[in-house]
């Protein structure tokens, strides 16, 4: 270390050359990632690649409440782990899928301002969540009282986003069917806020494995497009 | 200038008084940091208390919104980064600098205490909105977006005279490998805090490979930032204390530029087999690995500078600690590549190993070095001595068997979480065995946490009992299992 310069020129290009390569380029270049369009012969689908967005609405309470501390949205591939392979995380909600759920891809996340890949897994991945999702009032259920659906359950109860109060006049339709348990006091009923709404609607968007342009796995959905 | 042999009693007196000088002109900020830094370390290991029980229990102190386990637990990270990590190396790098550097700090004292007072502010009101439930769910950067330019702010009245009194006295012949560790935290910290919240909050949105930006950020900040000061305070104290110099230049060099040339590649493979370029992860994981080389390197300069001292470890609180850090760094290297390999990391993913890994390096080597720096710093900034070995020891044992237990029974939860998901007769189960299996762990993180909440209130009372001048008046440095230091009276 001869002087000062040249120390703090070492420290700048053993730092600055990843820093370059890793975050600044691909920061750059992810950019310009746009939607691809499917081709009709090839893939057997018409529009863009992805398909669909998340409900960024709904994300929001998702990230405020910090679900990813505990929940993951990313397939890995068979080489990796058995996420692929575990029942009901893609499309095919089959007894035994014919084919692995494919991994996730840069471009499922597109339009997302930060993906929620997860911090662990303590609960089940929610990366295709919206094809297995029960229906919203059972989805409701889950959140104001997850120990009423699996009495193992480490899940928080999420009864912020839920209001109970007195029931004047006929039951609100929007109230959830709750066991006795786990139920209001008699005379009361439990709505869902916007938030716990909107946070089910993000919840049955999460679908991350619509086929890519190209893969054949898009040539295998073809005979069989998507309905859901 | 770590031993002063044959010189004249004159020069002596001279240097201590040049030494004392020293102290005295970063008396106040780095009391300050300490006294905060030691306040935030308790509460966060209040927080991963509650945390842990929430995980095992989500029905504890039921209806209180503000403290899921999703808002709890960046709460428990973020005091313990920023609340205490940060702020109590920040105040180890200022005085280790002015010491090595022989530099007084002339002037710009209250504008580092204010910037010291507005780093709690901003750190109180993003942990109370985090559990307000306005974060960020950006791991590590989970307060509030408006919190990041103060913090860069702070940081930087801090680094900016750190890095002058590094500038003014180079010497070209000079072997100074500590300050060379301080100034590269100094430097790359807020590089890599500046290039993160740019990328995450400023840009457009990067989807996934905003998420590896977010994973490379807290792996660069451990190792180009607490490991740097955790390795520095480890090659000032090592050699001060044993008295004698540091075994090899070459391997210190040589340590040091492994870790800055590696250090910036490693983070994303914690998204290995995700959606982001195969490339990233796969860089990410080979240089996770590679990091074995500087660890190896400066734990291999440690063994050999300490070879044939190892009875100061008995009596020197210092050295206990700085030694017990020593050791630890090892310990995270070997758990960072371990998560990193595809080979482990594949089982190892998203499971508490990742937990694992952020307590080790950020609590067993970087935090225990800093609390054998604290012990060496603060008599000398505050005039008296420790009060009671027995307090000290407390401390000691509570944390080793504490972080100890957090470290091995994460990493054996993750395994086992591991096993769990990638057990082929699980495929169309519910998630009931891993919750299931994975519960004594955390219950054992619960008890772990609540012993290390123990000492550090300990820490803390004992810290400020010694910041306000109430500690013992003597000439003699308070060291454990010396006899006439068990019997001295307290001065109160």
């Amino acid at each position: 270390m001869t002087n000062f310069r040249t120390f703090i020129l070492g420290l700048a290009a053993s730092f600055g050359l990843p820093w370059l390569c890793l975050i600044v380029i691909p920061a750059l270049t992810y950019q310009q990632l746009t939607p691809v369009a499917y081709d009709k012969d090839a893939d057997g689908l018409e529009g863009y690649y992805p398909p669909a967005p998340i409900n960024g609405q709904g994300q929001l309470v998702y990230i405020r409440e910090g679900c990813n501390q505990c929940h993951t949205q990313m397939i890995r591939p068979v080489q990796l782990g058995l996420d692929g392979w575990y029942k009901g995380w893609g499309q095919d909600q089959e007894q035994r899928a014919a084919t692995p759920v494919r991994p996730t891809e840069l471009r499922d996340y597109l339009g997302e301002k930060y993906a929620l890949l997860g911090v662990q897994r303590v609960g089940p991945d929610l990366a295709n969540y919206g094809w297995r999702a029960p229906a919203a009032a059972q989805l409701h259920q889950h959140l104001y009282a997850p120990r009423s659906v699996n009495d193992w359950s480490s899940m928080p109860a999420y009864s912020n986003l839920y209001k109970v109060q007195k029931i004047q006049g006929p039951v609100s339709k929007h109230a959830l069917v709750l066991p006795k348990k786990f139920g209001p006091p008699s005379g009361y009923e439990v709505v869902p806020t916007p938030e716990a709404e909107s946070l089910v609607q993000y919840l049955l968007s999460l679908k991350k494995d619509y086929p890519v342009p190209g893969q054949s796995a898009a040539v295998a959905a073809a005979a069989e497009p998507a309905k859901k | 200038m770590q031993t002063t042999p044959d010189t004249s009693e004159t020069d002596l007196k001279a240097d201590n008084l040049r030494r004392a000088a020293i102290d005295k002109s970063v008396k106040a900020p780095v009391l300050f940091l300490f006294t905060n830094g030691a306040f935030w370390l308790m509460l966060s290991t209040i927080l991963g208390v509650l945390a842990a029980i929430k995980l095992v229990e989500p029905s504890f102190l039921d209806g209180c919104p503000y403290i899921s386990y999703g808002r709890l637990q960046p709460a428990h990270i973020n005091a313990l980064v920023y609340g205490w990590g940060v702020q109590a190396a920040l105040g180890v790098m200022l005085w280790i600098m002015a010491r090595r550097s022989g530099q007084e700090l002339k002037s710009g004292k209250s504008l580092l205490i204010t910037a010291g007072v507005f780093w709690n502010i901003t750190i109180t009101v993003g942990i109370l909105a985090v559990l307000m439930g306005k974060s960020t769910s950006i791991e590590w950067l989970e307060m509030p977006e408006f919190t990041w330019p103060i913090l860069l702010v702070c940081f930087l009245c801090y680094a900016w005279p750190i890095a002058r009194m590094f500038g003014r006295a180079i010497r070209p012949e000079g072997f100074m490998v500590s300050t060379w560790y301080i100034l590269g935290a100094c430097f790359w910290f807020p590089w890599i805090f500046i290039t993160a919240n740019v990328a995450l909050h400023c840009l457009p949105g990067l989807g996934a490979l905003g998420a590896g930006i977010d994973a490379w950020y807290i792996h660069a900040v451990i190792l180009l930032f607490f490991v740097p000061v955790g390795v520095g305070c480890a090659y000032y104290f090592i050699p001060k204390i044993t008295g004698q110099p540091i075994a090899s230049a070459q391997l210190a060099s040589a340590g040091f530029w492994t870790l800055a040339i590696l250090g910036g590649w490693t983070g994303m493979q914690k998204y290995m087999g995700g959606p982001l370029p195969a490339w990233m992860t796969a860089i990410g994981a080979a240089t996770g690995v590679l990091l074995l080389i500087p660890v190896g390197l400066v734990g291999l300069n440690h063994h050999l500078t300490a070879l044939g001292k190892h009875s100061a470890v008995a009596t020197s609180p210092t050295l206990r600690f700085v030694f017990f850090g020593a050791l630890f760094y090892p310990v995270s290297g070997l758990v960072l590549a371990m998560n990193s390999a595809f080979w482990t990391g594949s089982g190892l993913q998203f499971t508490q190993s990742w937990y694992s890994f952020q307590v080790v390096s950020l609590y067993g080597f970087f935090s225990m070095s800093v609390f054998g720096a604290i012990y060496y710093i603060v008599p000398r900034l505050s005039g008296c001595e420790w009060l009671s070995v027995r307090l000290i020891r407390n401390h000691f044992w509570f944390s080793v068997y504490g972080i100890s237990t957090i470290v091995i029974m994460s990493l054996v939860a993750g395994w086992q979480q591991g096993a769990d998901m990638n057990n082929p007769e699980h495929w169309d189960q519910n998630f009931m065995n891993h919750v299931l299996n994975s519960r004594p762990y955390v219950v054992s993180r619960a008890v772990a946490w609540a012993l290390i909440s123990f000492s550090n209130l300990m820490f803390l009372l004992h810290l400020l009992l010694m910041v306000v001048g109430l500690g013992r008046r003597s000439s003699a440095p308070t060291l454990l299992y010396s006899h006439h230091d068990e019997h001295a009276p307290a001065h109160a």
